[in-house]
């Protein structure tokens, strides 16, 4: 198997975390796929950087496995309540939203790519353009997330997903300087801590006469 | 280092160093703080750095002016408004902690040579303000936050595909170095921009990504809603410039522009809160600035200027003189407020002048950015959103003052001034747009 073999095939597998977490009601499998998530894009890393002998990609990986990886995670696990509210995510059409996930977000994106980012010439030595793809999917199943779900963990996990979408655009597109994506990441935890805030006071978000119009 | 740059650092250091009183006095520490931040950007008015790690132009200073009066202006708001009993959600060094470094961050996406950098600065003032929304911590304020969380974020990471793909056709994101090479028109560079329109525009209340705007302005303190609504839109719509600037698509900025005035003079006009109906007229206002900014002529960007530095003073004016009124009678509806203006006579002032100043009435410095943008418009042949534009400035002037009126006006209510400060912050707001109305009158004599 070569290295773009490769590529492609960890890229299938953070997809197919994406589709994982978009199919759990338990907020704690949702974190894990989370986990797992960003383990196999710090190892796109990892792979990108031995095959283009780039040290900023290889702390890129480090920074993608130690913040997103190990300290969001753990952040989520140890501050999430274990009451029932928390755990489980009620009144969820699992099979439903995958319909809509399928039919909307998925035929959308392919028609993005075909659009605009199919013409797009990556620069890191990942293969065509069709790798873009990935990080698409990637990127729009974060948003379908947070839109779909009213538990403050979903759409937390969703928002993790949509930046981790982002990395791996960046990754197979053009890397940006590491100052500007460590920067990224340590925003993304700073937000992640403040929105663990709110988690502990409110676990669901419904309308609100107040909040109306 | 240049005297220009030392300012530039100074502005950034200075209120950092006013959080470092944490444990001790940070309240006075953050009115000094932002005080001499105040002169040091009318300093960098005619001292500015060169172009390296920064980049501030006369455009970027007047955003500069802006941030920190408005800062100025919060933080001895808050020193009679953010008491130990309603600052429940945050304990008031924590407040005025995050106050600080929410001027700080807003600071340094305005000055900073980077367009990366700059997305860095605008998603860390999410970080900084997001909990000042929940001082008071009511179950409102909760949602509102969490609301304001989860939707900029999710609207300014998309603006990241914006950054990501400057990056892939310049190689750099040295501000100064794209903008010096000229107007660039591939299809990556409109697709960035668009992006960005759509990314930022979700901070700036570009509809139908504004969602989060009247639900945070309404349940923050009065001196964040200030600060969010005279200067963070502001500074989210300076980032957007600045990109814009590298395609300038005309065309698509105008019509997002009219139609999300549109739809806030629509919104504007059945609120029953006076202060989401003040939300929705920023709204309003930032998407006129915006159309200002599109038509690319030097008219429109300079009432642009006009309206959003005028803006600025008189929506803050508005905020104050909102958060005088609740602290006295605790109604957040326009109905539940009647007569004001026999018992809180200082108070009726201040919402009456920024009222009128935010609808753009003349002679504030808000009617003559209006009418520049619009003659802007003319100049780049906009006219069926021009004439949208127009009809939708008529209802919101009309809805902002009618309400006013109804809680000014009438039978004297029972409710006294809470206090001198408070109203008379909001006072002094609120002149300000009309001593630039006059400074424009004086200076553009010879035009008029």
């Amino acid at each position: 198997m070569n290295d773009n073999a490769i590529v492609y095939l960890i890229s299938a597998s953070i997809l197919v975390s994406a589709f994982y977490i978009q199919g759990q009601r338990y907020i704690m499998s949702m974190i894990r796929g989370q986990l797992v998530q960003s383990i196999l894009i710090a190892i796109a890393s990892f792979l990108l950087a031995y095959m283009e002998s780039s040290i900023d990609l290889l702390i890129l990986g480090l920074l993608i496995l130690i913040l997103r990886g190990i300290l969001i995670t753990y952040m989520l696990e140890t501050r999430m309540p274990r009451r029932k509210s928390y755990v489980f995510e009620e009144g969820v059409n699992v099979p439903y939203l995958f319909l809509v996930d399928l039919v909307f977000i998925v035929i959308a994106v392919f028609i993005i790519y075909s659009i605009i980012f199919s013409s797009l010439v990556p620069i890191s030595q990942t293969g065509d353009s069709s790798t873009l793809l990935f990080p698409l999917l990637l990127f729009f199943q974060g948003l379908f997330l947070i839109t779909s779900r009213r538990s403050t963990y979903t759409q937390i996990v969703g928002y993790v997903e949509e930046e981790n979408g982002l990395v791996l655009l960046a990754l197979f597109l053009l890397p940006v300087p590491i100052i500007i994506e460590a920067s990224v990441f340590l925003d993304v935890l700073a937000l992640v801590v403040i929105s663990s805030v709110i988690t502990v006071e409110k676990a669901t978000h419904e309308r609100m006469e107040e909040l109306r119009g | 280092m240049t005297p220009g740059t030392l300012i530039s650092i100074l502005l950034l250091l200075i209120p950092g160093m006013a959080a470092a009183f944490y444990l001790r006095n940070i309240r006075m520490a953050t009115v000094v703080a932002a005080s001499i931040d105040v002169v040091l950007s009318v300093m960098l008015f005619w001292i500015m750095p060169p172009q390296g790690f920064f980049f501030v132009d006369r455009t970027t200073d007047v955003f500069i002016i802006m941030i920190t009066s408005i800062y100025l202006l919060s933080s001895i708001y808050s020193l009679i408004y953010i008491s130990d009993q309603n600052a429940t959600g945050l304990k008031q060094p924590t407040y005025y902690l995050l106050m600080n470094l929410f001027a700080v961050s807003m600071l340094f996406s305005a000055q900073v040579n980077n367009y990366g950098l700059m997305w860095v600065g605008i998603e860390a003032t999410t970080i900084s303000s997001a909990l000042l929304i929940m001082t008071e911590k009511s179950e409102e304020s909760l949602e509102a936050t969490w609301r304001y969380i989860i939707i900029v974020s999710a609207g300014v990471t998309f603006a990241f595909i914006s950054i990501i793909l400057i990056y892939y056709s310049f190689g750099t994101l040295e501000v100064s170095t794209i903008l010096g090479l000229g107007t660039s028109n591939t299809l990556f560079v409109r697709v960035a921009v668009s992006i960005a329109l759509i990314g930022f525009g979700t901070k700036i209340g570009v509809f139908p990504v504004h969602t989060w705007l009247p639900d945070a302005h309404s349940e923050a303190p009065s001196p964040v809603s200030a600060m969010f609504s005279g200067v963070l839109l502001p500074t989210a719509l300076y980032v957007l410039y600045r990109i814009f600037q590298i395609d300038p698509l005309t065309s698509l900025f105008v019509w997002f522009g009219a139609v999300s005035i549109a739809a806030a003079s629509l919104f504007l006009g059945y609120q029953a809160r006076y202060k989401r109906m003040f939300a929705y007229s920023t709204m309003e206002n930032m998407n006129l600035a915006l159309i200002g900014i599109a038509t690319m002529n030097p008219i429109g960007i300079a009432g642009a200027l006009y309206l959003l530095i005028s803006h600025s003073f008189s929506k803050a004016g508005a905020f104050y003189s909102s958060g005088s009124v609740l602290r006295s009678t605790g109604k957040k509806d326009v109905a539940g407020v009647k007569g004001m203006a026999k018992k809180m006579p200082v108070t009726s002032a201040a919402l009456l002048m920024s009222s009128l100043g935010v609808s753009g009435t003349p002679p504030f410095g808000t009617f003559f950015g209006e009418i520049l943008i619009l003659y802007s418009m003319v100049l780049v042949n906009a006219i069926p959103q021009f004439i949208v534009v127009v009809i939708s400035l008529v209802f919101a002037f009309v809805g902002i003052n009618l309400n006013v009126s109804r809680m000014i006006f009438g039978s004297p209510g029972d409710d006294g001034e809470p206090g001198r400060l408070m109203p008379a912050v909001a006072l002094v707001a609120s002149i300000v747009p009309l001593a630039i109305g006059v400074f424009f009158m004086v200076v553009n004599n010879a035009v008029l």
